[in-house]
């Protein structure tokens, strides 16, 4: 299994912004460890010693023949795979770890969010909202769509939407509380429209666009008589989810979960009719190589998995499967793994020892390898180079200030910049005796792509004079240490592509206000980066207008490039999307490119256009 | 003292024991220190210059085989001699003293066999954040140990009812110097198969947590070399020469040593030594009327017999 199928996904929305958004992140990494215990106990309970169990849910066997496709009810069913890898626990979008699609971020089946992100221009599309409308800078104004209602036939207004932001005004606890950081008040100035106040002071509508395009909106009906019980939000299990989507929940057990079609879905109209597939199950496997086998026989339609050197399903085996692009990197990049370097470490507190440390890093082996290609060679830039960030990406920039895989150079800025010696054992001692290392990298085991990412950085490290050690603890671990700002080096993840980034990723990396002091939990800039000019420089670009924010994105990039508190190692997707078209076609790509290949946000507009392979 | 008659068995297995331990210790001297360096693409086949191909990271099969043999030698022996003396303290002490202490050991060893191994084995590997190399094989140790315990305490017990037991205690001998010279030497040839059975568990143990992701950090060995098959899903994408040469090195390492064991069992028991019978050797030659079948075998190869 690897990193961060779960991360990705899970971190775009769980860590929205700070501290409460972190709960909901710890509960999903919570499952990943309870997954990987269970698989370990179980092989080992089989007395085989691996985990290549074999999961025995009631999919198919991908044997209904490659034109025809499945018959029957299995024919109307779409398998999809990739979001839960443990029993479902609870269907509670407030609470950690909730079964797929209810926690926050998931597909939008059962669920949904006023507005839909879209990961290819950054857009926000349609949802339960027309729009977000801009009347004045301190206002955002959001029309409902006509006759949406609940899954229970009641009907969803203001209120309800009102409702669910204020709930997390009462309870400080729940993953998108840090909207209220940035809002004044939210209204209802009709049944059908919601005026949200922002706050001046900190400044950001960005921030709160991403929590109204990623906050699932709760019947006030149902909870609102729930929160009266007095019990933490987050602990009620509500088996029977009533929401405002196309599905609801059918059946679950330990071996899969099932979504049957909601025919009275409120906007069948918009959609131009119902979704395709009248059932969606999500087999539960036991590990990424039993999804993937399943996946590769036609099994599972479409999932969110690391599957490595996918490419070979269709150039050597032949196979209708593919991804949005056919060659490298197949994937839409839509997130950035950092090496965070803790800044206040003997040796590595230098900006010229974390730039050599930049210089000495092998990306294109990184993204070839750890990555199974579906990256290209992460660039010294806070900035995506693709998708809706590819305009704020100033190319020139990072090759005048940044880095790149230049061994020679790392040994120069070592040698001439800060005078080091190198030791007998091959390893620099800077001028002030100062050995450069053992550092240790860590992430958590079982991410794997992640974990070979550290072991490249490692050798390309020793290559030129840096020891690094690799250290792969359990995710909880990970996560304290980490957030605590108790390590040297660490691969993790900050904001993905949303509608508020880059700024959000800048905030990540460079910003030091709301950071604790190391020993407590920070929940960005873990390695604890300082630098004066930064904090200014992030509120202009806040309330900035697009065309004033490129200038000071590149003053913040430039910050970046000679501090190097964070290294790019790699760009992975938002969500992995992987599709087999032996019973089901007309899935987006980028020759098809209908929507996103997401499956969270816009993604969902993918399900009403999807087709039986025996259509016609 | 008459000299221990090895079977062509023992000098075939330790022959090829040895084969298998200076492939790992000598083998660097060849394949050089390409250890965790890029020598090719992801997976890439076998070929004149990677000659087992390479892995996910593109770094060679053959000298990961190399120094992932010298890791899993290295867990095995140091487990081995962990749990063997751990076990033969154990043993020695409740067979000797017996009563209460042997109530209190044997019962600490009876709870101990109770538990399952491998679950112990999980949970201490994930306790641990950073495994080395010897960490790693007192884990396993730990696990291992009770079974050598018990049967040494069976041998221990047997051996206390000997006449020259009582000559030592009667000569003053303290307690320790008599489990020393007029004890363990009884014991020798079984605590050598013993140790040579727990090096073989300790290596298939290490393979198998390995497997699971749990082994030893920043190293290789060829449990780990099976877990970045297993990841990088290489049964799936054909990539063969990367989980072969390790499951095969695997299979011979434990094979040899069950191989070297019962060799060893051979030489140590004489009931066993059937083609010495043939040959006209009277096998009982030191069996005693009324010890115990075990015992024969220890008084074989000690030396005092």
């Amino acid at each position: 299994m690897t990193a961060s199928a779960a991360f990705g996904a899970l971190y775009s929305l769980a860590r929205e912004e700070g501290s409460a958004a972190m709960s909901g992140f710890g509960g999903a990494r919570q499952s990943r460890r309870k997954f990987l215990l269970n698989a370990a106990l179980l092989s080992a309970a089989a007395g085989i010693g691996g985990s290549t169990l074999t999961a025995c849910g009631q999919g198919p066997s991908g044997e209904g023949g490659k034109t025809r496709g499945r018959t029957g009810k299995e024919g109307e069913t779409l398998f999809i795979a990739g979001f839960q890898w443990g029993p479902p626990n609870h269907f509670n979008p407030l609470g950690q770890s909730a079964a797929w699609p209810c926690g926050q971020g998931s597909m939008q089946l059962v669920y949904e969010t006023l507005v839909r992100f879209n990961l290819l221009d950054g857009s926000l599309q349609p949802g339960l909202g027309k729009e977000i409308q801009e009347p004045d800078d301190s206002s955002l104004v959001v029309p409902l769509q006509e006759g949406a209602t609940w899954q229970d036939g009641k009907p969803l207004t203001a209120d309800d939407v009102v409702f669910t932001f204020e709930l997390a005004e009462r309870h400080s606890e729940l993953s998108y509380a840090t909207f209220w950081d940035y809002v004044e008040k939210i209204e209802k100035t009709d049944d059908a429209t919601v005026k949200v106040t922002l706050g001046r002071e900190p400044y950001n509508p960005a921030l709160v666009k991403n929590s109204l395009a990623s906050t699932f909106i709760l019947p006030k009906h149902i909870w609102e008589p729930l929160e009266k019980q007095g019990k933490p939000m987050g602990q009620h299990e509500n088996i029977n989810p009533v929401g405002s989507g196309p599905y609801t929940v059918g059946s679950y057990n330990q071996q899969q979960l099932a979504l049957t079609r909601h025919d009275d879905y409120w906007g069948k109209e918009i959609t131009g009719g119902l979704a395709k597939p009248k059932t969606i199950v999500h087999p539960i496997f036991k590990g990424n190589q039993d999804g993937d086998l399943r996946f590769e026989r036609g099994g599972v339609d479409v999932m969110q998995q690391f599957t490595p050197q996918i490419w070979k399903m269709w150039e050597v085996k032949k196979l209708a499967v593919s991804t949005w692009y056919k060659k490298a990197p197949y994937h839409v990049p839509g997130g950035m793994p950092m090496l965070v370097i803790n800044t206040t470490k003997k040796g590595l507190d230098n900006p010229k020892v974390r730039r050599a440390l930049g210089f000495a890093i092998n990306y294109a082996d990184i993204a070839d390898k750890a990555m199974s290609r579906y990256s290209q060679p992460a660039n010294s830039s806070v900035i995506l180079p693709t998708g809706a960030e590819q305009k704020f990406f100033n190319k020139e920039n990072v090759a005048a200030n940044g880095w790149k895989y230049d061994p020679a150079q790392a040994t120069k800025i070592l040698e001439e910049e800060l005078g080091a010696k190198k030791g007998s054992d091959g390893i620099y001692v800077l001028s002030d005796g100062t050995r450069l290392g053992p550092y240790t990298a860590q992430t958590p085991t079982g991410w794997s792509d992640w974990q070979n990412a550290l072991r490249i950085v490692a050798a390309n490290a020793k290559e030129v004079g840096i020891e690094i050690r690799t250290k792969f603890p359990q995710a909880p671990n990970v996560t304290s240490s980490v957030q605590a700002g108790d390590f040297d080096l660490a691969c993790w993840g900050v904001a993905s592509t949303n509608v508020a980034t880059p700024w959000q990723r800048f905030r990540d990396v460079l910003d030091d206000r709301g950071v604790a002091k190391p020993g407590k939990p920070a929940f960005w800039n873990y390695g604890r980066f300082k630098d004066p000019s930064v904090a200014k420089l992030l509120d202009q670009a806040a309330a900035a207008k697009d065309s004033e924010l490129q200038e000071i994105y590149n003053q913040l990039d430039t910050i970046f490039m000679k501090n190097a508190p964070m290294i790019p190692l790699m760009y992975r997707p938002l969500e992995f999307f992987e599709f087999n078209e032996t019973n089901w076609k007309n899935f987006p790509s980028e020759k098809n490119p209908y929507a996103p290949p997401m499956f969270s946000g816009a993604g969902i507009t993918w399900l009403y256009k999807i087709k039986r392979i025996s259509e016609a | 003292m008459r000299m221990v008659r090895f079977t062509p068995r023992f000098w075939i297995s330790a022959g090829v024991f040895l084969l298998v331990a200076a492939f790992a210790l000598l083998g660097p001297i060849f394949v050089g220190d390409k250890l965790g360096e890029g020598v090719g693409g992801l997976y890439d086949p076998p070929s004149g210059a990677a000659w087992l191909g390479t892995d996910d990271l593109g770094h060679d099969i053959f000298t990961n085989l190399v120094f992932g043999t010298r890791t899993s030698l290295i867990i095995g022996l140091v487990a081995g001699a962990v749990a063997t003396v751990i076990g033969v303290v154990l043993g020695l002490i409740a067979g000797y003293h017996g009563g209460v202490v042997e109530e209190a050991l044997m019962g600490i060893t009876n709870v101990a066999l109770a538990i399952p191994g491998i679950v112990v084995l999980i949970l201490l590997s994930v306790a641990l954040d950073f495994r080395s190399i010897v960490a790693m094989a007192i884990v396993i140790a730990i696990t291992s140990w009770p079974w050598t315990a018990r049967a040494v305490r069976a041998q221990a017990s047997s051996v206390k009812t000997r006449e020259h037991l009582d000559v030592a205690r009667l000569s003053g001998a303290s307690t320790l110097n008599i489990l020393l010279w007029d004890v363990l030497p009884y014991l020798m040839s079984y605590i050598c198969m013993a140790f040579v059975l727990q090096v073989s568990s300790a290596i298939l143990a290490e393979a198998g947590l390995s497997l699971l992701g749990l082994g030893p950090s920043d190293s290789v060995s060829l449990g780990i070399m099976l877990n970045w098959a297993l990841v990088g899903e290489s049964v799936r994408t054909g990539a063969w020469w990367a989980f072969v040469p390790p499951t095969l090195l695997l299979t011979f390492v434990a094979f040899t040593l069950l191989m070297l064991q019962s060799s060893l069992d051979e030489v140590f028991n004489p009931r066993l030594r059937r083609g010495r019978q043939r040959a006209g050797r009277p096998a009982s030659v030191l069996t005693q009327v009324g010890a115990p079948a075990v015992d024969a075998r220890s008084k074989e190869g000690s030396p005092g017999a």
